[in-house]
């Protein structure tokens, strides 16, 4: 059976993968805020290299709102990605390292329920965005998913509960 | 909080320490300290019978209910 805590726990194995999938999450992020970053700079610098001599570069590169729009899409999502694994490695942290029924998991646990909600609201407004730039982008939404953030948000104040419950076991003589 | 323990002035009538009292009822003085000055959320009967007993008093010698700070009296 698995241990709750301690080394080799369903904890800690969980953390080590999160910190993997944070890594890789974080790589992605940064290209995708390069891209951002780069996406209306490249027609300009295509064209200058055009123009020197020897280059075999189109300069006619046409970049469209749309491109920008499915940048956006991932950059909010690999963003949300990134701010969730970060709250749930602060969440197992307590676990591993102390008691999880304290004040600032109800918190952590709220936060991960409004980032989860922010990222699949920002769906509806991609999904407009790339009707208006004609983007070939799938933002549907998904009821299962918020349901999964309701269950967020319940666990949220379950938490706040029983850290509340814990903080009167503590204090009781 | 309303209720206030009075557990200092007892142990000071009974000329007896915290440490004493802790070793005689078995409860840690972390939580002895805890229940005297005042941060304690519960005590048990257990702990209460126990302090009790060990000082010679009754639960109203060690526990005050105070409203606003007055403590409140029924006549006799």
């Amino acid at each position: 059976m698995i241990r709750a805590i301690g080394k080799g726990s369903l904890a800690s194995i969980l953390a080590v993968g999160l910190h993997v999938v944070r890594v890789i999450v974080w790589i992605a992020f940064a290209g995708v805020s390069a891209a951002i970053v780069a996406i209306p700079l490249i027609p300009p610098v295509a064209e200058w290299i055009s123009h020197i001599d020897g280059a075999s570069i189109d300069g006619d590169i046409n970049i469209d709102a749309g491109d920008f729009v499915e940048v956006l899409r991932y950059f909010i999502s690999f963003g949300v990605a990134l701010y969730v694994i970060e709250r749930l490695l602060e969440l197992l942290n307590t676990l591993r390292f102390g008691s999880p029924f304290v004040k600032e998991n109800a918190v952590r646990f709220r936060k991960v329920g409004v980032a989860l909600l922010f990222g699949e609201l920002s769906k509806i407004v991609i999904g407009v965005l790339a009707m208006i730039f004609d983007a070939d982008v799938e933002a549907g939404l998904d009821l299962m998913i918020f349901i999964a953030i309701a269950a967020v948000f319940v666990l949220s104040e379950v938490f706040r509960e029983g850290a509340a419950m814990k903080e009167e076991q503590d204090l009781t003589v | 909080m309303s209720i206030s323990v009075k557990l200092d002035r007892v142990l000071l009538d009974r000329g007896m320490s915290l440490t004493e009292l802790s070793e005689r009822v078995g409860v840690t003085i972390a939580n002895l300290s805890i229940l005297k000055t005042g941060k304690a959320k519960a005590i048990r009967f257990s702990t209460l019978e126990a302090i009790c007993k060990e000082l010679g008093c009754q639960p109203g010698d060690i526990l005050f209910f105070e409203d606003d700070g007055k403590p409140i009296r029924h006549e006799e």
